[in-house]
């Protein structure tokens, strides 16, 4: 409990009304603006005005001015009294009569002329505050009589009343509030409801108006609030039905009034505040001698018989301030929501803004964390305000300043946490989690810098995975302020990927080359060198790739060359010029290899400088493998064969220059072949493959692959010439072998015969030669020249048919038959034809002989045309 | 005097009625708060505002107190569904729904529905004093599978590491589901309805624990369920009844044109 909503301030005091006059009491009151007027037991009326004082610090306070005052003369006490402002009209219940007095001078309003301005016999009434009847000059009334039971509707003017309805009631009246049409009454045994109009009625509920007195109080449009048995103050539309859950009264409640969100009841010795939105007892004021407890246009003014006092409210604002400051964060929003249609709604939403706001941190001091960041969300709190309570979050450079007056107590989370470590940890862990949400929705606009480095430095200190995650996408960190943060944490590898995102490559190269090289320790990153080379890879800077490319290569050489040999080909990366490369890799020979490997092997980059600088690369490996004593058999011979594929292979070396490199060097004939074989000295090539290595598959090898992108001309001519070599025996090197090489040629002759011409090599071998040991070549040869013989013969046939064919088929084509009769006419002469004899013109047009040979005499010009056609 | 501000306005009311101490707060409370929570007796009555999927349902929590019982007509007006709550090991509580409360319901919508809530089930019944699943479709048909294992297990005693044993006391059921579904019927000839149009005992009888939660979200669920047609037919009175049919008007303003001309 405990909510401070309403001030009780004195109004008029004692003194000022009766001064020591014991007996006199105070029977009812009225306030209309700053006008109070009074009704006592000695049937006076007074009249006060009322001011409001403000005090310089805020308090208020009420200033009571005596006007006038004026005995009705009727010896009875004031029983009631209700001002009718526009008519300057009061309306008075004295002794059974409703009368009117003026409101300046309190002067009994005499009747006029056309009616009574006197209602006796009446026990209650009320005015009703919400008329169907829209005349703002009069007045309407209910009237309670005390003798029939009835309900009398009037109209009151300035100088008369005017009955207008009567409706009859169950039981007898004693209380009755009026809204529209309805009349809501206390009976003697219940409550009801009663359109006047229709004369249709509700019964509310039970109540024993002999025992307790009841309440009938209209609280706003067509709604009523009852006091009901058990001390309950009910509510109750005009349909009879209860759209609020009651409050909780004593069993002696005088008076009640509702002041939004509050309902202020009055019993003997206390003012109890229940809140319409929960229900709940908020506020208890002591009061002795309490009497009356009435709302004048929203300010509830309360009278003991001696005294008058003006319940204030305070500021809802302050309420609510006085709730978070007891940590009732629930009542204080509820308050707040609840009061939202009686504040303007700009005036609100800053308001509630600010509620929410102060009850997250209200929650987020307690470390319910869900509940705050609902409330801050909600609150669309200024996430700086969180972050400034973290020390050295904000960075330096932020413009933030907290928002004043404080949205919280504490001066940071050291305050907050008060030394829990683990309290810290959650904050922490909160916050993280928080801004990690945040920062890529609007909450974060405007401070993007100052949620991402708060964020960095958060990630940085608890060691969090995504503080990579962070660095690697877009971000605001701002690098002033997260570099000693970094450092200090030694995510030195962070804090690289932060200097590359601000364009700083070098300095992030710097740093992680130090991590690798040991000077700094930081173990975010396994395989940092290899990262490195990636990113120099990747990096569109030449002159940092050429910078650190050094460092990276004295490293590991094989991957160091990947910054060459794996940089991107795209357009967003720079080119690198290979042959830049080359020279900048010179030192660097095992690296510089496998550049040279990477250009003409994979990129087939067709320019012969690097096939040439290749080949000779491999060839100086070979020759250092052959210089060491013990030779390395394994290493060599991958050497050589590399050496060989490429010789093979590629067509852009200078050949010559190869071969002058190894001229001398008897190990490598093999090789020295092949280079013979590009340069088409195949006879050399061929002469070393067969008699200084005598390795005769390689020489058949040889001629295939060099004669591969030939025709089949050259191809024949190769073979022949290695047979030639096979059986020139004269070679004296070759005398001893030459049984070898005979038996070479044979088996040259058996497995390849089809690429000889065979008579040729028939020609060239020896008389001596056995039949039987050609015998598979011969009978490849005969039967491939009988295949030949044949296809060709029957080459002859089917072109010959096909030329009769076709012969066949322009004869029939052009030669159709002429008809010639003796009813056909010349086409010359018109004469008709006598004998078979007959010259086609063009066309097939048969005409006289004679008449062609006339028209050929006389048109020598058209001896070519008939000519043509000069045959039947 | 300012205009007092509403509340959101409910489209359909739910009442709890029944007699005191039989567990009305405590299931509006497992239901709204998840939790099981000592309640004092109400005072008067209060409710709560359940967003059921658009619409907005108040539920009424009555005080069960003879002293209240007066108002208990006033909460009713207008209702689309009473809940008349007992407890199942009190058999008086049944017998006071019959005698006191089922007057109260004469104001509430002719097309009300009723259901019967037998609370503390738990106290009597073994499978109720599991705690209960937050989901509610997964309760279902774990109920479902539950009840037919205690029927055909029945005759077995109860495994002594039950919950059942565990707490030691099983209060005897005074008031069984048959006993309920009687009252229905009863209520059902009371209000001058069908049985046979109206929706069947079984459906409309629950046994409950607010203080396990059992059967709990079921029972509101069911009833919200229920209740749409009235939430429908409330949205449409209100919508049509300002709107003026154009169509209509033109209409008949035709056929007095015609008529006129003949």
């Amino acid at each position: 409990m405990s909510v401070k909503a309403f001030e009780l301030v004195p109004a008029v005091e004692r003194d000022l009304l009766m001064g020591d006059k014991a007996r006199i009491n105070i029977e009812c009151i009225e306030c209309c603006g700053k006008h109070l007027y009074m009704g006592t037991n000695d049937c006076f009326i007074h009249h006060f005005l009322l001011d409001e004082v403000t005090s310089s610090k805020g308090k208020l306070t009420y200033s009571a001015q005596k006007l006038l005052h004026k005995y009705l003369g009727l010896k009875k006490p004031v029983a009631e009294l209700r001002a009718a402002s526009a008519l300057e009209r009061l309306i008075v219940l004295c002794d059974g009569i409703v009368f009117l007095v003026d409101m300046v001078t309190l002067e009994t309003v005499p009747s006029a002329a056309g009616g009574g301005a006197k209602i006796r016999g009446v026990t209650a009434f009320c005015v009703n505050e919400n008329p169907v009847n829209g005349d703002p000059f009069c007045v309407e009334m209910g009237v309670i009589s005390s003798k029939r039971r009835t309900v009398q509707i009037y109209m009151v003017y300035e100088d008369r009343v005017q009955l207008v309805k009567e409706v009859t009631t169950p039981e007898q009246p004693c209380a009755v509030s009026v809204d529209g049409y309805f009349l809501c009454l206390a009976l003697a045994t219940q409550y009801m409801i009663l359109n006047y109009n229709t004369g249709a009625s509700q019964d509310l509920f039970p109540y024993n108006s002999e025992d307790r007195r009841p309440i009938v109080k209209r609280i706003g449009r067509e709604e009523f609030l009852l006091a009901a048995p058990g001390g309950l103050g009910m509510f109750a539309n005009a349909e009879g039905v209860s759209q609020r859950a009651p409050v909780n009264w004593s069993e002696s409640v005088i008076g009640a009034a509702v002041s939004f969100p509050y309902v202020v009841a009055l019993d003997e010795s206390f003012i109890t505040i229940h809140s319409m939105l929960d229900q709940q007892l908020k506020q208890t004021l002591s009061f002795r001698d309490g009497h009356i407890l009435q709302d004048f246009e929203g300010k509830v003014i309360l009278a003991s018989t001696k005294a008058v006092y003006v319940l204030v409210p305070l500021p809802l604002e302050r309420q609510i301030q006085d709730l978070l400051a007891s940590h009732r964060v629930e009542e204080a929003l509820i308050l707040t929501e609840g009061a939202q249609q009686n504040i303007p709604k700009d005036k609100f939403q800053i308001l509630h803004k600010r509620i929410l706001q102060q009850a997250g941190f209200i929650q987020f001091g307690q470390l319910q964390f869900l509940e705050a960041k609902e409330h801050f969300r909600k609150g669309q709190l200024d996430v700086r305000e969180l972050i400034s309570l973290y020390p050295l979050l904000l960075p330096a450079s932020s413009s933030f300043t907290r928002c004043h007056p404080p949205l919280h107590e504490f001066a940071d989370l050291n305050h907050l946490a008060q030394g829990d470590q683990e309290k810290m940890l959650r904050c922490k862990k909160f916050l993280i989690s928080y801004l990690g949400e945040v920062r890529s929705t609007e909450v974060a606009n405007g401070c993007r810098e100052d949620v991402d480095t708060a964020l960095l430095k958060l990630y940085a200190e608890q060691d969090h995975d995504s503080l990579l995650d962070l660095l690697a996408s877009d971000n605001a960190c701002l690098l002033a302020d997260s570099v000693p943060w970094l450092e200090k944490y030694h995510k030195y590898f962070a804090l690289g990927l932060l200097y590359h995102y601000n364009s700083q490559d070098s300095a992030a190269l710097q740093l992680w080359i130090r991590v690798v090289d040991g000077d700094l320790q930081d173990s975010t990153r396994s395989g940092l060198y290899e990262y490195i080379v990636d990113f120099l890879c990747s990096c569109s800077n030449l002159d940092l790739v050429w910078k650190y490319a050094d460092w990276a290569l004295a490293k590991d050489p094989t991957i160091g060359v990947h910054i060459f040999t794996k940089r991107p080909v795209c357009k967003d990366v720079t080119d690198l010029n290979p042959e830049d490369a080359i020279t900048y890799l010179g030192k660097h020979n095992q690296a510089l290899l496998l550049y040279l490997e990477h250009l003409v092997l994979e990129r087939k980059i067709k320019k012969e400088k690097f096939h040439t600088h290749l080949a000779v690369l491999y060839l100086e490996r070979v020759l250092s493998l052959l210089s060491e004593v013990p030779n390395n058999e394994e290493c060599l011979t991958r050497a050589r064969e590399r050496l060989q594929a490429l010789l093979r292979v590629s067509n852009l070396y200078r050949a010559q220059f190869l071969l002058g490199k190894m001229e001398n060097c008897e190990q490598l004939l093999l090789e020295r072949a092949t280079l013979h074989g590009k340069l088409e000295e195949n006879d050399k090539a061929l002469h070393i493959l067969v008699h200084k290595l005598k390795d005769f598959s390689s020489a058949e090898a040889f001629c295939v692959w060099a004669s591969s992108s030939r025709d089949s001309g050259y191809q024949q001519q190769l073979f022949h010439l290695l047979l030639e070599v096979y059986l020139d025996g004269n070679l004296p090197q070759a005398a001893a072998g030459s049984g070898d090489l005979e038996m070479a040629a044979v088996d040259l002759l058996n497995r390849h015969g089809e690429v000889f011409d065979a008579a040729r090599v028939l020609r060239m071998l020896p008389e001596s030669w056995s039949l039987q040991l050609l015998r598979p070549f011969l009978g490849r040869a005969i039967r491939a020249s009988m295949h030949a013989c044949r296809t060709s013969q029957i080459a002859v046939g089917l072109a010959q048919s096909e030329n009769l064919q076709l012969l066949h088929d322009r004869l029939k084509d052009r030669k159709k038959p002429i008809f010639v009769s003796e009813k056909k006419g010349c086409h010359l002469c018109h004469n008709t034809f006598s004998e078979p004899d007959v010259v086609c013109l063009p066309g097939g047009v048969p005409v006289h002989t004679h008449c062609v040979a006339q028209r050929v005499r006389d048109s020598p010009t058209k001896r070519q045309l008939t000519n043509s056609s000069n045959h039947t | 005097m300012p205009e007092v501000s509403k509340m959101k306005k409910p489209d359909v009311k739910l009442v709890l009625l029944g007699d005191m101490n039989v567990g009305k707060t405590s299931l509006l409370h497992r239901y709204t708060e998840r939790k099981f929570k000592d309640t004092i007796s109400t005072v008067g009555g209060a409710f709560f505002l359940k967003q059921w999927g658009p619409y907005n349902i108040s539920i009424w929590d009555t005080a069960g107190r003879e002293q209240f019982h007066g108002l208990g007509s006033m909460y009713c007006r207008g209702a689309a569904a009473v809940i008349l709550t007992y407890d199942v090991t009190n058999w008086q509580s049944l017998a006071e729904l019959e005698e006191r409360f089922l007057s109260l319901t004469d104001t509430a919508n002719h097309n009300c529905i009723y259901a019967l809530v037998g609370n503390k089930a738990d106290l009597t019944d073994p499978k109720a004093q599991l705690p209960q699943d937050s989901d509610p479709s997964k309760d279902q048909t774990e109920c479902g599978v539950e009840r037919t294992d205690t029927q055909v297990l029945s005759a077995c005693p109860t495994p002594p590491a039950s919950p059942a044993s565990l707490s030691g006391i099983t209060l005897q059921k005074q008031v069984t589901p048959e006993d309920a579904m009687a009252l229905y019927g009863r209520i059902l000839r009371y209000k001058g309805l069908d049985e046979k149009s109206s929706l069947p005992a079984e459906k409309m009888c629950f046994e409950t624990s607010a203080k396990t939660g059992y059967n709990v979200d079921d029972l509101f669920e069911a009833l919200f369920d229920l209740v749409l047609p009235s939430i429908l037919r409330n949205r449409n009175e209100s919508q049509q009844s300002p709107t003026v049919d154009l169509e209509e008007c033109r209409g008949a303003g035709n056929k007095r044109a015609k008529s006129g001309c003949c």
